[in-house]
């Protein structure tokens, strides 16, 4: 059924091109400006060599350099690596049970819990920061990196997706699971997670990028700066003056490649996910 | 059944091991602490002074029964981050003993019991600026001392101006002001040569820097923002004097002197050939366009009073009212404020002193664009109101700011001025 | 395995719609079961969101001041009294609207065109769909920061292509007309990746020979778009749309970080009036009592929604 390149195909690719740039050129001008001195970013700002990086080759690290020799980002980065990782696991299998449960099994209150569960999505986060630091606070976990990642594992959106994705799986395969002899949690530690690769995924990846991107909390619960996540040095970075342009552009490019990575990684995955859950929500 | 089992267990072991790297415990030596916070990190060269100076205070009283900590809270560009975690700690009565904050905030903590004052601890207030005391003080009592003192005056290019047929002997100087009227005739001059702005305002950041900034105009004209009593803004803020200041603002934008929507870095980058902005360029300038030539005029002043105000404020270390050990505090308050640490902390960053004693030696080593702000801040640094309601106060300051801006919309200042005086005077009703 | 024909979904669907309806005694030993798949998930809920939201519901009814927690005292429906002649709040409501009513077409829109031109066999899809992806893996602080310097409208690399292309240059977010737009679009071209995947899944879901069938029966690609591919992707478009919408809802960053909420408040939407109110005001009590107002409102549009949705399927 394969077409042979036509007109059209041209025409479609053309589009898809240019979609392309339209989307991604300021990743590109993030990683052209980081690789250039400070006033060539300004001067170049109306031309296309916005987004080359300097003509001189020894200039594109400079930058990486001083960044490096001002912060610590190896720790940082480390730390971050390790909130996401962490809340990436605890966000699979907690909101993954959770949604099993909504998705599969029977209990009272069900229809009450998950009406319950939609009308969280609404809550906006930004304005509950300072009870929800009380709670941490009263059970002691003030500047642990505990406090950083037990807030963030259990989502109403990831709850949501797993539910629908389960929802899916016939209940013919738990049903002969169980004549096997497996009980309820085999039957979602062997069946449902590895049936759903692609909710994992997405679950992950989304808990990961989230926790990859968050200052205000970690900043909130922590004093000790040894335990700090990347973001506080960008933000530390970009607000110190004088604010050097092209170092804050390095810190962001090194903060946004593992994402990058990450999402290029999963994204088969990731698409087959989300369009499980998506198919299905009413 | 296995696998589930390995991969929990060692999930709980990992974070066992994340819950117990708590930070250190009390003191092994048996010694009390006094914990600090500051609003920066300790990878700038700010923060490593102040490390600096804590491990000098510890040294310095090794034999007594106290040892001072200090931690690094990188605030982010708005002051978010850093007040953040003082307003949760505030909740949970966790603050530290001394704190950071921004000068306007000196009246808000004091009000409502945040900090405590000094008086009782620090003697020797006469040596500090005027302008830093102001900031510092609520209800005739100081609570706060400044880090370091700031300024904002006028960059310009040296080769731009000479180049429009401007001899630079004649510009002004803090002993020799120039008014609102000089200031504009210099920039036709320079907007008919390059038609372009002559100057870069930074009216387009919607921030703090416009209060900062811009107030001193409003000072100079005789007027004010709020009353000294800081009870009334209606009848403050709309007088005449701020609808003059307001209108040298508005014909600046007018006549294309200046612009709501600058190019970025044009003064660094030679577009323009003026700047507006605050002392901490100088470092900019150095690093990053070190081949532009340029010098440092004072604020231009009002044709009527012809008086010379220009901005000051900064971030103020103060002791919390909840710390245990309150002498031992206000004397970490004032060590990191004393001479020593505030010529150290000038001589790092550029900024500038907060004393007459930091000043003298500072006044030796500073540039001539330098000590251009330095003289302009001892003879002339105002303030910024000191209020609870500081908040609202500044905020409808920038939104006159912003309304005026549009001037073929906002043709009447005075309607402008009186709807937000009336906002702050709301504002300032409920504070108190 | 993983892919699943709408087919079988919408079975699963109609068959487990009515949950409630399950008659049938749970056992207790369900109920064990169940709940202790649930544990973990509902009492961090519990701890960080539910209680939180409780605290913050309490707050509305007091006049809490960041400053003085231990002093705050209940002040009944006073902040609710006020929010209703406050302008600035009126302002942002009226915003916040404008900004979806606006952004959920744009956003949903270019998600779905941008799904149906990847909708096909291609080597380089993968690319493209990292491109198109790309800005929703970014954070929002970073994207905002660069757009700020894109639509800078003097130098702006955006303003030096429209006049390249002989447009005068455009003021974009120093404008009070146009600032919102400007947003709208920055944050439809941010998020549209997102949505783009999820509908890019929902059409791969549809089986070919649906297709083959309509076209055998002479339907032209248009038709087909319309009575084949819509239909289909209702289940989808219904999913995007809520959260679309919830997320449009409570917009923040973009305008903080852009334009401070103006110029002239044109772009002060809700949330960030939460915010500043809440947190640079210090204002907790009030601030809470937008939170809960607007909060009810989001509830409100979404039940209505929901609802109108069923009653058009049944």
């Amino acid at each position: 059924m394969r077409r042979k390149f036509g007109p059209l195909t041209i025409l479609e690719y053309i589009c898809l091109v240019l979609l392309a740039v339209l989307f991604i050129f300021p990743l590109f001008w993030m990683v052209a400006s980081s690789m250039k001195p400070e006033a060539e970013i300004y001067n170049n700002m109306s031309n296309i060599k916005a987004f080359l990086p300097s003509f001189h080759p020894s200039d594109w690290f400079v930058s990486y350099n001083q960044v490096l020799l001002r912060f610590h980002l190896l720790v940082y980065i480390g730390n971050s690596l390790f909130y996401g990782l962490c809340v990436a696991v605890g966000s699979i299998i907690i909101n993954g049970m959770a949604g099993y449960a909504f998705a599969k099994l029977n209990f009272s209150g069900k229809k009450v819990l998950f009406g319950l569960l939609l009308a969280i999505l609404i809550v906006p986060f930004e304005t509950i920061l300072i009870s929800q630091f009380t709670i941490i606070h009263s059970i002691g976990l003030v500047d642990t990196r505990l406090a950083v990642i037990l807030p963030t594992l259990a989502g109403a959106f990831n709850i949501y997706l797993f539910r629908n994705f389960f929802m899916a799986i016939p209940t013919e395969i738990i049903e002969s699971a169980k004549l096997d002899g497996a009980n309820t949690w085999q039957v979602f530690w062997r069946v449902m997670l590895p049936m759903s690769k692609p909710a994992v995924a997405t679950v992950g990846t989304l808990a990961f990028i989230g926790s990859w991107n968050d200052y205000i909390w970690p900043l909130m619960v922590l004093t000790d700066k040894s335990k700090f996540p990347i973001q506080v040095a960008i933000t530390a970075i970009n607000s110190t003056d004088p604010v050097y342009t092209n170092q804050v552009m390095a810190v962001l490019t090194i903060s946004t490649v593992p994402l990058i990575i990450i999402y290029i990684v999963a994204q088969r995955y990731i698409l087959e996910g989300i369009g499980g859950s998506g198919t299905g929500i009413k | 059944m296995k696998k589930w089992l390995v991969v929990s267990i060692s999930l709980l072991l990992m974070f066992a091991a994340v819950g117990c790297s708590k930070s250190e415990s009390v003191n092994s030596d048996g010694k009390k602490t006094i914990t600090m916070w500051v609003h920066i990190s300790d990878d700038n060269e700010e923060g490593k002074v102040y490390k600096k100076r804590v491990e000098a205070f510890n040294k310095k009283y090794s034999s007594d029964n106290i040892k001072a900590k200090i931690e690094f809270i990188p605030r982010s560009g708005n002051g978010g981050g850093y007040e953040d975690k003082v307003n949760a700690a505030l909740t949970t009565s966790t603050l530290p003993d001394v704190i950071t904050l921004d000068g306007p905030n000196t009246a808000a903590y004091a009000k409502s019991g945040v900090i405590a004052p000094l008086d009782e601890y620090v003697k020797d207030q006469e040596d500090l600026l005027p302008s830093i005391k102001q900031q510092g003080t609520y209800k005739d009592k100081l609570y706060a001392i400044g880090v370091s003192e700031s300024s904002v005056g006028i960059y310009y290019n040296k080769r731009m101006l000479q180049e429009a047929g401007v001899d630079l002997n004649t510009l002004p100087t803090v002993d020799n002001p120039w008014t609102w009227d000089q200031f504009l005739a210099l920039c036709k001059t320079l907007k008919e040569k390059y038609d372009k702005p002559a100057i870069d305002m930074q009216l387009q950041s919607k921030d703090e820097m416009l209060t900062y900034a811009l107030t001193p105009f409003v000072w100079s004209a005789d007027g004010d923002i709020i009353s000294k009593d800081g009870k009334k803004a209606d009848g403050v803020f709309n007088k005449k004097t701020t609808v003059e200041a307001m209108t040298f603002i508005q014909t600046m934008l007018k006549e294309g002197y200046t612009t709501r929507t600058p190019v970025k870095q044009a003064f660094e980058t030679e577009k323009y050939s003026m700047k507006f902005s605050g002392v901490w360029t100088v470092t900019d300038m150095k690093t990053n366009y070190p081949k532009v030539d340029y010098g440092v005029m004072p604020y231009p002043v009002s044709p009527k009073t012809k008086k010379l105000v220009s901005p000051s404020g900064s971030w103020q270390f103060a002791m919390t009212q909840t710390s245990e050990n309150k002498e031992w505090a206000a004397k970490l308050v004032d060590w990191m404020t004393n001479k020593d640490s505030n010529v150290e902390l000038s001589r790092t960053i550029g900024a500038l002193p907060v004393r007459y004693s930091s000043e003298k030696v500072m006044v030796k080593e500073f540039s001539v664009q330098m000590n251009v702000f330095l003289k302009q801040l001892k003879e002339t640094g105002h303030a910024r109101p000191v209020t609870p309601a500081y908040p609202q106060v500044t905020r409808a300051f920038q939104q006159t700011i912003d309304d005026i801006s549009f001037y073929d919309q906002n043709k009447d200042i005075q309607k402008v001025l009186d709807t937000h005086a009336k906002e702050m005077q709301s504002a300032i009703d409920k504070a108190n | 395995m993983s892919k699943i024909g709408w087919k079988e979904n919408r079975t699963v669907y109609t068959f487990l719609r009515p949950e409630g309806r399950i008659k049938n005694k749970i056992l207790w030993k369900e109920n064990v079961v169940a709940y202790t798949f649930l544990g973990p998930a509902l009492l961090l809920l519990s701890m960080f969101l539910v209680i939180p939201s409780i605290m913050s519901v309490y707050y509305a009814f007091t006049d809490y001041y960041l400053l003085t927690p231990n002093m705050r005292t209940f002040v009944g429906l006073d902040n609710f009294i006020n929010l209703f002649q406050d302008p600035i709040f009126l302002k942002s409501l009226v915003n916040t609207l404008e900004f979806v009513v606006w952004v959920i077409p744009l956003q949903i829109g270019a998600a779905l065109g941008l799904a149906l031109l990847l909708n096909k066999q291609r080597k380089a899809n993968t690319f493209f769909k990292v491109a198109y992806f790309s800005p929703v893996v970014m954070s929002l602080v970073v994207i905002s920061v660069l757009w700020l310097y894109l639509l800078n409208p003097n130098e702006g690399i955006i303003n030096n292509v429209l006049t390249y292309f002989g447009i005068s240059a455009q003021p974009f977010l120093t404008s009070p007309k146009q600032a919102i737009f400007t947003i709208v679009v920055v944050s439809a071209w941010q998020g549209a990746g997102f949505q783009m995947l999820i509908f890019l899944a929902g059409l791969q879901n549809i089986p070919g020979d649906v297709y083959e069938a309509a076209q055998l029966d002479g339907m032209n690609k248009w038709q087909r778009f319309i009575y084949i591919t819509l239909p289909l992707l209702k289940p989808t478009s219904i999913f995007i749309f809520i959260t679309t919408l919830i997320g449009a809802f409570k917009l923040l960053v973009q305008p903080m970080v852009m334009t401070q909420g103006g110029p002239v408040n044109s772009t002060m939407t809700v949330v960030y009036y939460i915010y500043q109110t809440g947190f640079t005001d210090r204002m907790v009590g009030y601030a809470s009592s937008i939170a809960l107002l607007f909060g009810t409102i989001i509830g409100l549009v979404t039940i209505t929604q929901r609802k109108l949705v069923k009653e058009d399927e049944d």
